[in-house]
């Protein structure tokens, strides 16, 4: 069953929060507690996350969006959100599947990885669809993330 | 919107108590940005007004802001971006996603919260500085690698990018309506994140009309990504240089087009 997925946690670093939108959302679920209280994960968590900062990752559902499949993947350290992104896509698109075999240009900085990197975010087009908030949704869950 | 939208705060002198009631009313407020807007929704008001059922006079007032910047964004884009050309009829997701995102970081503002990152699906809005640093670095991600990042930018204004690895109906040439991918990747730096999201899609569709349209925008810096994976960047974009930014780096390829903001590109294997 699709709940409501609107949910904030804790970071030791201050308050991180994760809303993920799509149709038929109720208003927001603030859960979440003061800085120096790690989100307790849920029972039923089949990978809760550490609280002692090793990232924790989960990937959500497959879900059908316009012009294929895709599944987002999250990445949790300790309670804090790390990263969204999509872990698997399949386009029934001709293009696509054109550039995947393709080979691919090099860039200057190739393969840095978004993990290891010192960052505050990531900027990067999305796929701006249902799926991806549904998808997303189901990570978190996996990760007792609330 | 169907898109995901992370906060990260740091509540500063700012008492926790009121910094999570303006994280729950930032939220609160992108459902209801959300219910406004969603074109996935056929009672949507944006819906109706697509479909001529609804008049602007009768429209939320949150249209009319949003038609007034989608018009400053097509005259800064040079016609680029142009929600009216649309298959479908008006679309304004290439900006609207951007401008719920700066409305959710103009709610934290209002306790004082002294620095807060909120990432609407990419687009990203900032508030203040992270403690102890002069600077958010903000990792720009690969057009073909999903697990890799293709530089990282410092940054005290707004970043958006688009790319030809995203899928949407706004990567459509407004000139003649086919979806058109001549830019790997575009992102765009600004002061208002509506702007830099609309101007990243533009300068992907304007292909090889990018960087000369880039260079024109006043206030604005933008890196681009071509399909063959050369890259352009304005004067102003600055690149986090230091080793630090990454763990077991190596020098990089050397790059005879770079303009040089880079001096040694580290390079990272696989991700964990």
């Amino acid at each position: 069953m699709r709940r409501a997925p609107a949910v904030v946690v804790a970071s030791a670093a201050g308050l991180a929060g994760i809303v993920a939108m799509h149709a038929g959302s109720a208003p927001s679920v603030l859960g979440g507690a003061g800085p120096a209280a790690p989100a307790s994960p849920s029972p039923t968590a089949t990978n809760p996350p550490s609280t002692t900062g090793a990232a924790t990752t989960a990937v959500g559902t497959s879900e059908q969006y316009g012009y294929g499949t895709l599944a987002v993947k999250v990445t949790v350290r300790g309670s804090r959100i790390t990263d969204v992104s999509v872990a698997r896509l399949q386009t029934a698109e001709q293009y696509s599947q054109s550039l995947a075999q393709q080979v691919i240009p090099l860039l200057r900085n190739e393969v840095l990885s978004a993990q290891s990197a010192h960052i505050n975010g990531i900027s990067g087009a999305t796929y701006t669809s249902e799926a991806y908030a549904y998808s997303a949704q189901s990570a978190l869950d996996l990760l007792g993330v609330k | 919107m169907g898109t995901v939208v992370s906060f990260h705060v740091e509540p500063g002198e700012c008492p926790a108590v009121d910094a999570r009631v303006a994280v729950a009313s930032a939220c609160a407020r992108l459902h209801e940005l959300d219910d406004i807007f969603s074109t996935w929704k056929p009672g949507s008001p944006i819906s109706r007004f697509r479909a001529g059922l609804l008049c602007l006079e009768d429209a939320p007032p949150e249209m009319s802001l949003v038609l007034e910047l989608c018009e400053e964004a097509r005259a800064l884009s040079q016609g680029w971006f142009d929600p009216w050309a649309m298959p479908g009829g008006f679309d304004p997701t290439g900006l609207v996603k951007g401008w719920a995102t700066e409305q959710a970081v103009a709610i934290l503002r209002l306790p004082r919260v002294e620095a807060a990152i909120v990432n609407g699906g990419g687009d990203i809005a900032v508030l203040g500085l992270p403690r102890d640093a002069h600077a958010w670095r903000i990792g720009v991600r690969h057009p073909w690698r999903p697990e890799a990042l293709a530089c990282v930018l410092e940054t005290d204004r707004a970043v958006a990018t688009s790319g030809c690895y995203e899928r949407g109906p706004h990567l459509i040439n407004p000139r003649d309506g086919r979806m058109l991918f001549r830019t790997a990747s575009a992102t765009v730096l600004g002061s208002s994140l509506p702007l830099c999201d609309a101007l990243a899609t533009a300068l992907v569709v304007a292909g090889d009309d990018g960087p000369e349209i880039a260079r024109s925008l006043k206030g604005y810096e933008a890196y681009i990504i071509g399909v063959d994976g050369k890259e352009d960047a304005t004067d102003g974009i600055v690149f986090a240089t230091e080793r630090a930014w990454t763990t077991g780096s190596r020098p990089g390829p050397v790059c005879d087009h770079w303009p040089g903001a880079r001096s040694q590109a580290p390079v990272v294997s696989r991700p964990q």
